[in-house]
């Protein structure tokens, strides 16, 4: 069902050293990942999982490992800066971590926040239940290459009770090498009972060269914690982009999460929830806006495991040029996961005779008790609100404009941060075709 | 019905509950007897040889010995397919028998051996009469040979042409030779290739341009001889602006191991020609502890090759241990039309995954989805559909609905919808919801003195009552029946 490991993507990523970390059982979680890797390759294409995602082109790149110049790169501050984030601060650039740019002072009392590098260098114990984790799936390629390389990431966890009143910032930065770079990040998340937080990931790159980058997140909300999470994806066209994000929600926990998915060459975020708790609560609200010949495909799976538990899922796509934009969203409600309500809607534009769309909502449902829709459209804007606007003296142009945009920022209306809503509603709107 | 749910009931219904329990326990497969009649055929088992030797008592041109033994030959490269959500026993194809036919080849329904004829007289399709008196034209088929056919004479006064494959093979075969395999390829999948291997019988429908045939076709299908999987080829061939109505309907005897059933269907419509195709299927679903029953491996696919032309599918699935198939239309034709109206019902241990794929090549073309998933007892019924909107597709259009209803706390009901959309004049829709029987109509019917087995079958049929609409009369009577029936001991 793979391709075999004689890829020249796969071959690069093998060709760098496994690193040694002196912790016994995480040396050997690499070690088994890495092998797992090597003997299985990448899916193609009849791996359901990647379905609509053909590694083809990307197997045929190489990219060096590490970037011992990493600590001195050059980042432009303003890429940092976003409105109302003016909080602690993680960066991270070509996957090493970066004191000098991060704002690490004057953590607030209950909030850990730090590099895992740093992190495993103490007392690596707590950290031991996610890090030895070995990927079986037959999809799961990027994430074992990533459990066998990454050396740095977030370490966050918020004590219980404790509610962080500033949003914390975690940049993920790729920054412009002589050669082409793969790094890989592993994040550890926590919050504690009734912990609160809110949480701005950003992803930028530079233009030139090409880079793949894979990311690993594992999310963990106790008893009543409340977690809003805003993502922003707007790397360079030539980075390709791998991320995975495990949310595991306990009894009553709340995970708010916003993404725009605007830039990268290759995409792919596989958004995983386990509503383990009575009473948790999952919403997602995101926009993928592939154009010119940008391939975003995000993959999101909500697993219903207790009583009374609640999901719902709003994403719009819009496609546009030679762009081809990919959505899965599968909710699962196991046996006895009775009083579940999960809700989905994806709804896609196509603007482009080269532009494709593809998606998936699925319903697994295991339990009576239960209420489960989704829905998921394709097609293009509504020619009588068009005509609405044209008869009122609007260009052509500019009504399409406007209704497009209406149409994706749609899932930014419950974002609270009022001025982060309206800096992410701009970028929106920059990335409309003109 | 298990113990759990009868825990749930409060004690003063647990007596009459447990009454009725025993009751529909009791109440066997009405169409579950089997016909003695002595049985010729080949012995289990499969290779080139047996090939050659169906394709000889058939006695059918070299050029049909040939096909087979190509889709054969391809077979043997092909991967057993994994995909689908069911839980399946492994199948050993080496201890099937192929081919089972009644020794004595009747030649007229008077010649038909009397025990076959109480046969479907049981299951409730009186030959003669219901041919008569519902102006249907019967193709019945007996395990493998077909038996008996009516109205021959009026159908071929309108230049339709009616018959077993087989025949239309030595009758018709430039036909048969044009448009077989013309939509599902022998190599298309792995029970296809099997399919066109070693199909025994089926039934050729060819309607001439600008005829509207006369009346509805119809053909009962019957498993009868144990061990034998019974491969059914249907061909429908509408010319130019030709008009049929088609109708295929099931039931199988009780049988405790799992027997094979892998057909191929294949509808062409040319320019301006409708054909529409309904099924009811009863095969035996197995015994309420997931013993025995039919595996119904099925492809069918219609192809609207013509402008204007229209092909719509419509099917009633009850039974089988597993069902697994997706009627699917080629909207090729600018204009052209696909409908699929589909409900399938699981109970005990049931597995469906069923659906459908609509391939929108044409302009304008446009397509309809309405699938109605119940599950009760320990089943598991999934929708699985494609809707596909190709570059050309211009200004194309598709709605999908899919509706899923839960009974019980073991079953499962599971929606996995594809839509893959080239064509930014192109519009795809699709809704799912799940849900159960709702305690307040439950109690809306209950307080108005309806008893709770034919309230839960009165919602059922509102339920389904957008794809019985689309059925012919005495088949939506029919599927209603089969809903009641299937869904005995369901609630309690």
């Amino acid at each position: 069902m793979s391709q075999p490991a004689s890829l020249p993507l796969v071959e690069s990523l093998l060709d760098a050293p496994l690193p040694i970390s002196g912790i016994a059982w995480l040396d050997a979680a690499r070690q088994e990942n890495r092998a797992a890797f090597a003997a299985s390759g990448l899916p193609d294409t009849r791996v359901e999982a990647w379905k609509y995602t053909a590694l083809r082109a990307l197997g045929q790149r190489r990219f060096a490992r590490g970037d011992a110049a990493a600590a001195s790169r050059a980042v432009d501050a303003s890429t940092l800066k976003l409105p109302s984030a003016d909080g602690p601060r993680l960066v991270f650039v070509n996957g090493v971590f970066r004191a000098d740019l991060s704002a690490l002072d004057a953590l607030p009392a209950g909030l850990i926040l730090q590099p895992l590098s740093q992190a495993l260098l103490g007392d690596a114990e707590p950290l031991r239940f996610v890090l030895s984790r070995y990927y079986r799936e037959a999809g799961d390629a990027f994430a074992r290459i990533n459990a066998a390389s990454a050396t740095d990431g977030v370490v966050l966890r918020v004590a219980a009770g404790v509610k962080i009143s500033a949003p914390v910032q975690l940049v993920f930065v790729g920054a412009a090498t002589d050669v082409e770079l793969a790094w890989h990040l592993r994040n550890v998340i926590e919050l504690g009972e009734g912990a609160e937080l809110s949480l701005i990931e950003q992803h930028v790159s530079d233009t030139e060269p090409a880079q793949l980058a894979t990311v690993v997140s594992d999310i963990e909300l106790r008893e009543g914690a409340q977690l809003h999470h805003t993502v922003l994806q707007n790397v360079a066209v030539a980075t390709s982009l791998i991320r995975r994000s495990s949310v595991r929600l306990h009894a009553r926990a709340h995970a708010v999460l916003h993404v725009l998915e605007l830039g990268g060459a290759l995409v792919r975020h596989d958004l995983r929830a386990e509503l383990i708790g009575d009473g948790a609560r999952f919403d997602t609200r995101g926009v993928f806006m592939p154009h010119g010949r940008q391939h975003i495909d995000t993959q999101l799976a909500i697993r219903h495991q207790a009583l009374n538990t609640t999901s719902t899922s709003t994403w719009r796509g819009v496609a546009n040029d030679r762009a081809r934009g990919v959505f899965r969203g599968a909710i699962v409600v196991a046996p006895g996961a009775d009083g579940s309500d999960a809700s989905l809607s994806n709804k896609n534009l196509l603007l482009s005779p080269g532009a494709e769309i593809d998606t998936k909502p699925e319903l697994e449902i295991y339990a009576d008790e239960v209420k489960a829709a989704h829905g998921a459209t394709v097609g293009q804007l509504d020619e009588r609100s068009l005509f609405y606007l044209r008869s009122r003296g609007i260009p052509l142009a500019e009504a399409r404009a406007l209704l497009t945009a209406a149409f994706c920022r749609a899932v930014l209306d419950d974002l609270p941060n009022e001025a982060l809503r309206e800096h992410l509603s701009a970028l929106l709107v920059a990335q409309l075709p003109a | 019905m298990n113990s759990s749910m009868i825990n749930e009931s409060n004690a003063s219904t647990v007596l009459r509950d447990n009454a009725e329990v025993a009751e529909a326990l009791g109440r066997s497969y009405a169409a579950g007897f089997v016909t003695e009649i002595e049985m010729t055929g080949l012995p289990p088992g499969l290779d080139e040889e047996t090939v050659r030797q169906i394709s000889a008592i058939k006695q059918e041109p070299e050029w049909m010995t040939e096909w087979r033994l190509d889709a054969y030959r391809h077979w043997l490269t092909m991967p057993k397919p994994d995909w689908a959500k069911l839980n399946i026993e492994p199948i050993d194809y080496q201890a099937i028998s192929y081919y089972a036919a009644p020794k004595e080849g009747p030649k007229s329904l008077d010649e038909v051996d009397p025990a076959l004829l109480e046969a479907y007289e049981k299951l409730g399709i009186p030959l003669h009469e219901r041919a008569a008196l519902a102006g249907v034209a019967v193709d019945a088929v007996f395990d493998s040979v077909s038996v008996g056919t009516t109205f021959r004479k009026q159908l071929a006064e309108a230049g339709v042409l009616f018959c077993s494959m087989s025949e239309a093979i030595r009758e018709y075969p430039e036909i048969v030779r044009k448009y077989l395999g013309s939509v599902v390829p022998t190599g298309d999948n792995f029970f296809a290739a099997l399919n066109s291997a070693v199909f025994s019988d089926g039934s050729f429908v060819f309607i001439p341009k600008g005829v509207r045939c006369p009346m509805e076709l119809s053909t009962y299908f019957r498993i009868n001889a144990q061990n034998t999987g019974q491969f059914e080829r249907t061909l429908i061939v509408a010319e130019e602006g030709s008009h049929v109505s088609y109708l295929e309907g099931c039931t199988a005897p009780k049988r405790d191991e799992n027997q094979l059933h892998a057909a191929v269907v294949e509808l062409v419509a040319l320019e301006k020609a409708q054909i529409k195709y309904s099924t009811v299927q009863n095969w035996y679903p197995g015994d309420e502890n997931g013993v025995g029953g039919i595996y119904n491996f099925v492809t069918k696919r219609g192809d609207c090759r013509g402008d204007d032309s229209k092909i719509s599918w419509t099917q009633v699935e009850t039974g089988s241990a597993i069902t697994w198939k997706y009627p699917s239309v080629v909207l090729r034709g600018d204009r052209s039309v696909g409908e699929f109206y589909s409900v399938a019902l699981t109970h005990h241990y049931q597995q469906a995954d069923t659906g459908t794929k609509m391939i929108h090549l044409g302009k304008y073309t446009k397509s309809k989805i309405v699938a109605k998933g119940i599950s009760a007892g320990r089943s598991s019924n999934s929708y699985r559909g494609l809707v596909k909107m190709e570059k050309g597709a211009e200004g194309a259009r598709n709605y999908t609905q899919c509706d899923s209803l839960l009974i019980g706390k073991k079953c499962g009901a599971h929606t996995f919808p594809y839509m893959e959309v080239k064509n930014p004049t192109a519009i795809v829709e699709h809704e799912a919801t799940t849900s159960k029987i709702s305690d307040d109509q439950m109690f809306y019917c209950r307080s108005r003195g309806i008893s709770e087995e034919d309230a839960v079958s009165m919602i059922v049929d509102g339920f389904c009552k957008q794809v019985f609409r689309e059925l012919p009369m005495e088949f939506a009577v029919e599927a209603k029946k089969l809903l009641e029936v299937s869904l005995e001991g369901a609630v309690g």
